[in-house]
């Protein structure tokens, strides 16, 4: 096993106190009103705490919380690109980093991410792409990282809203903002923006086909730049659950817009 | 590490640094331009913990390293066994920037230099023991300083004496471990790394230790060089 | 004018206003930016800290797990610190492995926890040979405005402070652990270090908690960390232009004073936690 020497080494194999407790009443209702309170079977997305320019050393960056996920996004450039060789010279590059910090879910996260994190980063990537002008700006890379402080659920639909608003942040041309919605089915029922537990519970009892559903949606062109989708799920379910998802968005878009046009009005008082 | 120790003999390359003061050191050897590849080794002796430095340079530099007005400067501390860790990253750190102090790096801009540092076997004190050996290097390799350096370890005691160049065994039963590098000109603290915890006074007096060792480490510098050029000539 | 003045020749600016006695952003030269502090922010982890250092953000999570002590030392359990830059943060970090100065910094830690004893590891020992805690302190930079190893200190010490580990028993017959979530204790913090790092400009002139630009300007780093006793837990310059006694003293002064300020700090924002809960 090759060794991380570049980090403070541990124990070769630690386990999480949760593995050894009893379990907290795993089974998840699939009737009846989910734990915190949220409505089943109804666009009932978490109250968004959204914030942007946090982080003086970026260009532009992002920071939101829904419910307890809570994740801060950085923009960085445009600047020369690293890679010259394979750069197309007429438009720009686009890269995205997801990471977990090691601390935020209920079991810590090694430094050294498997593909959970690299499979993040690819889908935001496409999310966020179409929506960017990258044509204007030539030979030249843009940096998007987001970094999840506490994954409460739906850390990937959030991480989407965040980065294209840390994108509008750091001014970077672009032909509308990306917002993000995620869903999980359970048998003929489903709970939108689900929760950690949401989200994952479902390994524990298969008894009814369940499926996760994240969309990234551009509000004003009404079109979807990301889909992705796993677990079981019939045609119909799906897209009635992506009409759901967009529905979501536009639940989101209003927030995200006040937000927005506070940080330009202090970056640019209006002169009066 | 037999040659090493042969060829000193032959050349009578030991030297021991008296116990005048109450500043006592171990045993100390150096070996300058032993290597043919480098531009400029060493090779640094202290009781039984010994280092080998090279250096390379000046040299091309990598783009992406490139400093306009000065020699971009690695280290690199390869410890006896097992790859670099935190550790060994932390005192190249350490040894680097002491280096980029005492070299007029502004002489060669845009140019690179390395020093590679390959630790032969640890008996306490190795973290001034790279210094030292950094320096001799340096020296040997014909670069232009503004001051020389040295590396002073000393170890606080758990009855509270102050033992300066400590052995792995004395660093083991020390309460406190400090090492500094003391710079040539006027005996001032360049670099400052310590472990354990201790108290301002002790703090002062482990700087005056060091400050009066260094003194003599500087005299091996000097005997040791002079040595080395009165049998060339 | 002046923007223009501070991009051609930074060292100029800084020096200017050094003449006076004063720096860029209104500060006087011993004088700390405003630091704040926000505990129990992160719910997954079992103790967390987010520390403010005028722009510097700093947060730091503590996670407990459960492993075998070593057979070198079967009482003792594991602290591992970890210090990461990630390219968030700033425009200097790349992604990928941790670079130099994350790895300076994790072992800085790493040497401030061993040198205090802020914990001693014989505390983390539940069955001697056979069960322990290993402490992961992931500490993490959100945003780098100079003097990360200060703000480091503050959240690690913070979110030890908060940490709550559940009760856990071996089971004598089945010798299987078993974890008691419902009792939950706090950690014995021995020792409450406080770091507090200087600047050294033009060889000669003494500044305390650098910003990014500052350091990258000056000709040495100086770092102090002192406990409440008055001891000297570290005393970390890793090179650069010399220091006279003279100096250190002063330095020492200035991190006497400093560590008051944290200590009623961290007291004050726990007494608040506490009081709202």
């Amino acid at each position: 096993m090759p060794t991380d020497t570049k980090r403070v080494r541990g124990p070769d194999v630690s386990q999480s106190p949760v593995l050894l407790g009893y379990k907290p009443a795993a089974v998840l209702a699939s009737r009846g009103p989910r734990e915190d309170g949220r409505q089943r079977d109804q666009v009932d997305v978490r109250p968004v705490f959204v914030r942007c320019g946090l982080v003086s050393q970026a260009k532009g960056s992002a920071y939101i919380e829904a419910g307890n996920t809570k994740l801060i996004s950085c923009v960085y450039g445009p600047r020369e690109t690293d890679r010259k060789d394979e750069t197309d010279m007429k438009s720009g590059r686009l890269t995205t980093d997801v990471r977990f910090a090691p601390f935020s879910c209920p079991e810590r996260v090694p430094w050294i991410q498997g593909s959970q994190d690299k499979d993040l980063s690819l889908m935001l990537h496409e999310s966020l792409q179409p929506a960017v002008c990258l044509q204007r700006y030539p030979r030249s890379q843009i940096d998007v990282s987001v970094m999840v402080l506490e994954n409460s659920g739906s850390a990937l639909a959030h991480a989407v809203t965040c980065a294209s608003l840390a994108l509008a942040d750091a001014g970077i041309e672009m032909y509308d903002l990306v917002l993000g919605c995620s869903l999980q089915q359970v048998g003929s029922s489903y709970v939108v923006d689900p929760s950690y537990l949401e989200e994952n519970g479902w390994r524990c009892n298969s008894s009814e086909s369940r499926g996760g559903l994240t969309v990234a949606f551009l509000p004003s062109l009404n079109q979807i730049s990301g889909l992705q989708s796993d677990g079981e799920m019939s045609e119909e379910t799906l897209t009635a659950g992506v009409r759901t998802c967009i529905e979501g968005c536009y639940k989101l878009y209003p927030v995200i817009q006040k937000v927005l046009t506070k940080a330009v009005r202090r970056a640019a008082p209006p002169s009066t | 590490v037999s040659f090493l120790r042969r060829s000193k003999f032959e050349e009578g390359g030991m030297m021991e640094v008296s116990a005048s003061n109450n500043v006592s050191l171990r045993e100390f050897g150096c070996e300058q331009n032993l290597l043919s590849r480098p531009d400029g080794s060493a090779s640094f002796v202290q009781g039984d913990t010994s280092v080998m430095a090279g250096v390379y340079g000046p040299a091309e530099v990598k783009v992406s390293k490139e400093i306009y007005d000065r020699a971009t400067l690695e280290v690199l501390l390869q410890p006896k066994v097992g790859p670099a860790g935190v550790r060994e990253q932390s005192q190249e750190q350490c040894v680097r920037e002491t280096c980029e102090a005492a070299l007029l790096l502004s002489l060669h801009p845009r140019s690179s230099l390395t020093l590679i540092l390959q630790v032969l076997h640890d008996d306490g004190s190795l973290l001034s023991c790279c210094l030292n050996a950094a320096c001799m290097a340096l020296m040997d390799a014909g670069l232009s300083m503004s001051c020389l350096f040295c590396g002073v370890t000393c170890a606080i005691g758990a009855d509270g004496d102050i033992i300066a160049d400590p052995t792995a065994a004395q660093e083991k039963e020390s309460r406190a471990l400090m090492t500094f590098a003391i710079d040539s000109t006027e005996r001032r603290v360049m670099m400052s790394s310590t472990k354990g915890s201790f108290s301002v006074q002790e703090l002062q007096e482990c700087v005056a230790v060091s400050q009066k060792a260094s003194e003599k480490v500087f005299q091996f510098y000097r005997d040791s060089v002079r040595r080395r050029y009165s049998k060339n000539l | 004018m002046a923007a223009g003045f501070k991009t051609a020749e930074p060292l100029e600016y800084h020096r200017s206003f050094l003449k006076e006695n004063c720096r860029p952003d209104g500060r006087e030269l011993s004088e700390f930016r405003s630091t704040t502090l926000n505990i129990g922010s992160i719910s997954t982890a079992d103790g967390s800290a987010l520390v403010k250092l005028g722009n510097t953000t700093i947060i730091c999570g503590i996670k407990a797990e459960l492993t075998n002590p070593t057979v070198d030392a079967p009482g003792k359990g594991y602290i591992v610190p970890n210090v990461d830059l990630p390219p968030l943060c700033s425009s200097r970090f790349r992604p990928g492995p941790p670079g130099e100065q994350a790895q300076a910094a994790s072992q800085f830690i790493a040497d401030i926890i061993e040198s205090s004893e802020v914990i001693k590891k014989e505390d983390l020992c539940i069955g001697r040979g056979k069960l322990c805690w290993v402490l992961y302190c992931d500490i993490m930079c959100l945003d780098y405005d100079g003097n990360i190893l200060d703000a480091c200190v503050v959240a690690l010490l913070a979110a030890l402070k908060t940490t709550q580990l559940p009760e856990v028993t071996i089971n004598k017959e089945t010798s299987a652990p078993e974890v008691n979530f419902e009792k939950k204790h706090k950690l014995n913090i021995h020792r409450h270090p406080v770091s507090v790092s200087f600047c050294i400009f033009d060889d000669s002139i003494l500044i305390v908690d650098p910003t990014a630009e500052e350091e990258s300007l000056s000709t040495a780093r100086l770092t102090v960390v002192m406990d409440e006793e008055d001891q000297l837990c570290s005393l970390h310059k890793p090179g650069g232009t010399p220091l006279s006694g003279e100096k250190l003293q002063e330095c020492i002064k200035r991190a006497t004073a400093r560590k008051g300020e944290i200590h009623k700090l961290i007291e004050k924002v726990i007494k608040s936690m506490k009081t709202a809960q």
